[in-house]
C-alpha cells in the first residue's frame, strides 16, 4: 500500500474510532449481558422456565378465557405472542372493529400475561434489569427516535472503523497477529493487544457492526424506494416484503359459539412436527369472519430458516394462506432471520452465547486499548503541553465512563434483589445515578491505572455478593437451583462468580508500569 | 504513529467536501444503485439485501472518497453517478412497472 493511503486510512480509523469510542462501548458492554436478558429478566423474577426456547406452550383456549374475563373481546384483533423465553406472554388487543361497541371497547391495550398464574402485568410492571441492559445497549433510554439513530450510526462507524483498521493490518495483518511484547513500554502492549484481539475478534464485530446497522437504520435504505421505486405507495413496499396481512373486514355477525383456538394450534403442530408457535393473530374476534393466523418456527436445529405460517378461517377451517417451513423458504426469509439469528447468537443453544459473550467483552478491551494508543501515541515532548493536558483529561474521563459499567452493573444485580418490587424508574435511577457518582469519583482521581485496577476489583467484590443477595432474598441458592433445575436462576449466579473470579484475577495481574 | 499529517487534507473547505461528498453523495450513490438493480432484476431480493450491503458499500464510498485530492470532483462523481442510477430506475420503471 503506498504511504499516502496508509496515512489516511489510519487517520480515518483514529478519528471515527475516537469519536465513537465511549458510546461503542457502552453497546458493547450492555450488550454483552444482552445475550442473557431472558435469564436476567428470569433470575429478578424468580421464574424459571425451560432453558431452550419452545415456543408458547400454553393452552390458547385458557389464554383467551381469561382475557375474556377483564375484557370483551368481540370484534377485536388480538396477538398473542412470545418475544422472550420467560414465563409472560405478549397480549395485543386493538379496539373493537365493532361500530355499536361500549367506549371502552373503543381502544386498544397492550399487557403481559403470566401463563401460570393468569395474572395480567403492564409493560412497566414487567420491566426488568434484563430488559434495561437490552434496551441500554441501543440507547433506547435517550429518547425516540434519537437514541436508536445515535446507536444506529455508532454501529455504521463502527463499520467504518473496521474496515479501516483491516486495511491499516493489511500488509502485516499474519506477522503482527504473532507479536506479543508484554514486557515492552505500554505504546506497544496496547498496540499489539487492539491488533491482535482485534483480528480475532474481525469476523465478531463486523457481524455486529453490520447488523446492528441494520436493526437501527435499515430505514435509510428502505425509505428512498417508497418515493423512487414504489411512487409512494408505502403498503406495496410492506406485502412485498411480508411485513403484514390483509386486514379482514368485519361482518357485524357475532358467532354464538367461538370455535377453540387451541383445536387449530393443534392442527398445526400436528401437520408440521417441530413447530413451535411464536405468535397467533385472532382477527375479528367472535365474528363469522374472524381468522386464525398462527406463525411460528422450526427448531433451529432441525431447520435454520425455517417460519411458517398459516391462516384458517375460524368457522370452518378453511385454510386461507398457508408458508409451509419446510419448503416455502424464500431469500427474503433467510435475510430477515439470518440479521436476527446473527445478531443475537440465539441459534446454537448456550454455548455460543457464552463465547458471544466472552468476544462482545473482548470487543470493549479492544476499543480501551484503542483509546488508550491514541492517549500514548500523543504524549510526546514535540507536543503542547495544552494538548497533551486535555487528551490526558479527555482519556480520563473516557475511561470513568466506561469502565464503572462494570461496578455499577454488578450492583444493580443486588440491587433488584434487595428492593422488591424493583421498579422501572427505581433501576433507572439506581444505575444512572450510580454510575454518574461512579464515574465522576474515579474521573477525579485522575489517575488511568488506579480506574483500571479499582473499577475492576470493586465489580469483583459486588459480584461476589450477587449470588449471596440472591440466595439471602429469594432462598434459591445456586446449589438449591441447581438441584431444583432452575436452570436459569443457577446460571446468573455461576455466570456471576465466574465473572468475578476472572476479573478479580485480572486485578492482581495489573501493575503499575513506567510508560 | 500518528499519522504524518503532510499526507492528510488541511484545507478546511476540501475536508469539508469530502466529509459530505462521502456521507450525503456516497449515500446517494449506494441508494440510487441498489434501486436500479431493483428495477430490472428481483425487486424484493435486491431489496432486503440492501439492508446490509447498502451499509457495506456506502461506508466503503465513505472511505474511498477521503483517497481523492479534490473533494469537489468527488461530488461531481457521485452526482454524477446518482443521475445515471436514478435514469436507469426510471427505465427499469417504464419496462416493469410495478403498480
Amino acid at each position: 500500500m503506498n504511504i499516502r493511503s496508509y496515512n489516511i486510512f489510519f487517520h480515518l480509523h483514529t478519528v471515527s474510532g475516537i469519536i465513537i469510542s465511549a458510546a461503542l462501548f457502552v453497546i458493547f458492554f450492555a450488550g454483552s449481558f444482552s445475550f442473557f436478558r431472558d435469564e436476567i429478566a428470569n433470575w429478578q423474577k424468580n421464574e424459571s422456565v425451560s432453558a431452550i426456547e419452545t415456543g408458547v406452550t400454553t393452552n390458547f383456549d385458557t389464554v383467551i378465557d381469561s382475557l375474556q374475563k377483564n375484557y370483551s373481546l368481540y370484534g377485536r384483533d388480538i396477538e398473542i405472542a412470545k418475544h422472550y423465553n420467560e414465563r409472560r406472554l405478549d397480549i395485543n388487543l386493538s379496539a373493537t372493529k365493532d361500530t355499536l361497541a361500549k367506549e371502552e371497547d373503543k381502544a386498544g391495550t397492550f399487557f403481559y400475561l403470566d401463563t401460570k398464574t393468569f395474572k395480567n402485568f403492564t409493560y412497566e410492571q414487567s420491566y426488568t434489569l434484563g430488559e434495561f441492559l437490552y434496551r441500554l445497549h441501543f440507547f433506547a433510554q435517550i429518547q425516540y427516535p434519537f437514541g436508536y439513530y445515535l446507536s444506529g450510526f455508532v454501529a455504521f462507524f463502527f463499520l467504518f472503523a473496521i474496515i479501516t483498521g483491516v486495511l491499516i493490518h493489511w500488509d502485516k495483518i499474519v506477522s503482527n497477529f504473532y507479536v506479543f511484547r508484554p514486557k515492552a513500554k505500554l505504546k506497544t502492549i496496547w498496540t499489539d493487544a487492539h491488533t491482535a484481539l482485534g483480528v480475532i475478534g474481525l469476523p465478531f464485530q463486523f457481524i455486529y457492526a453490520v447488523t446492528g446497522t441494520f436493526f437501527m437504520l435499515s430505514l435509510l435504505m428502505a425509505a428512498p424506494s417508497v418515493a423512487l421505486l414504489y411512487d409512494g405507495d408505502q403498503q406495496k413496499l410492506y406485502e412485498d416484503l411480508e411485513y403484514f396481512d390483509k386486514p379482514v373486514t368485519l361482518l357485524q355477525q357475532p358467532l354464538s359459539d367461538v370455535p377453540s383456538v387451541e383445536k387449530y394450534i393443534t392442527a398445526t403442530k400436528q401437520q408440521w412436527e417441530g413447530f413451535n408457535v411464536s405468535h397467533v393473530h385472532l382477527y375479528n374476534f367472535g365474528d363469522e369472519s374472524m381468522q386464525i393466523a398462527v406463525e411460528g418456527e422450526l427448531d433451529r436445529s432441525e431447520k435454520f430458516t425455517g417460519n411458517g405460517k398459516i391462516i384458517y378461517q375460524a368457522t370452518d377451517g378453511k385454510i386461507v394462506y398457508q408458508k409451509n417451513p419446510f419448503t416455502d423458504i424464500s431469500y427474503l426469509d433467510v435475510v430477515k432471520n439470518l440479521m436476527y439469528r446473527l445478531h443475537y447468537g440465539d441459534y446454537s443453544g448456550f454455548s455460543l452465547r457464552v463465547i458471544s459473550f466472552i468476544l462482545g467483552l473482548i470487543s470493549c478491551f479492544v476499543i480501551i486499548s484503542g483509546v488508550l494508543i491514541w492517549l500514548v501515541a500523543r504524549d510526546k515532548k514535540n507536543i503542547p503541553l495544552k494538548k497533551r493536558k486535555f487528551n490526558a483529561a479527555l482519556v480520563n474521563i473516557y475511561l470513568g465512563i466506561c469502565l464503572t459499567m462494570y461496578p455499577i452493573t454488578a450492583a444493580s444485580f443486588i440491587a433488584v434483589k434487595l428492593v422488591n418490587p424493583a421498579s422501572q424508574a427505581f433501576i433507572y435511577q439506581f444505575y444512572f445515578i450510580g454510575w454518574l457518582l461512579l464515574a465522576i469519583a474515579f474521573t477525579l482521581k485522575k489517575n488511568l491505572y488506579f480506574t483500571n485496577k479499582y473499577t475492576l476489583l470493586l465489580g469483583s467484590i459486588i459480584g461476589f455478593l450477587v449470588p449471596i443477595a440472591n440466595g439471602l432474598a429469594s432462598g434459591n441458592w445456586f446449589w438449591l437451583t441447581y438441584k431444583n433445575e432452575n436452570f436459569q436462576l443457577f446460571f446468573i449466579d455461576v455466570f456471576w462468580i465466574i465473572l468475578a473470579t476472572s476479573t478479580l484475577l485480572i486485578t492482581f495481574k495489573i501493575k503499575r508500569k513506567p510508560a | 504513529m500518528p499519522a504524518n499529517k503532510k499526507y492528510l487534507t488541511t484545507s478546511p473547505w476540501q475536508r469539508f467536501a469530502k466529509i459530505s461528498a462521502g456521507f450525503l453523495g456516497g449515500y446517494f450513490v449506494t441508494v440510487t444503485f441498489h434501486l436500479a438493480l431493483a428495477a430490472w432484476f428481483d425487486r424484493v431480493n435486491i431489496m432486503i439485501s440492501s439492508t446490509f450491503t447498502g451499509f457495506i458499500i456506502w461506508a466503503t464510498l465513505l472511505i474511498v472518497t477521503f483517497l481523492a485530492k479534490n473533494g469537489w470532483k468527488m461530488w461531481g462523481v457521485y452526482l454524477l453517478l446518482t443521475a445515471l442510477f436514478y435514469g436507469i430506475v426510471q427505465l427499469g420503471k417504464m419496462y416493469h412497472p410495478i403498480i
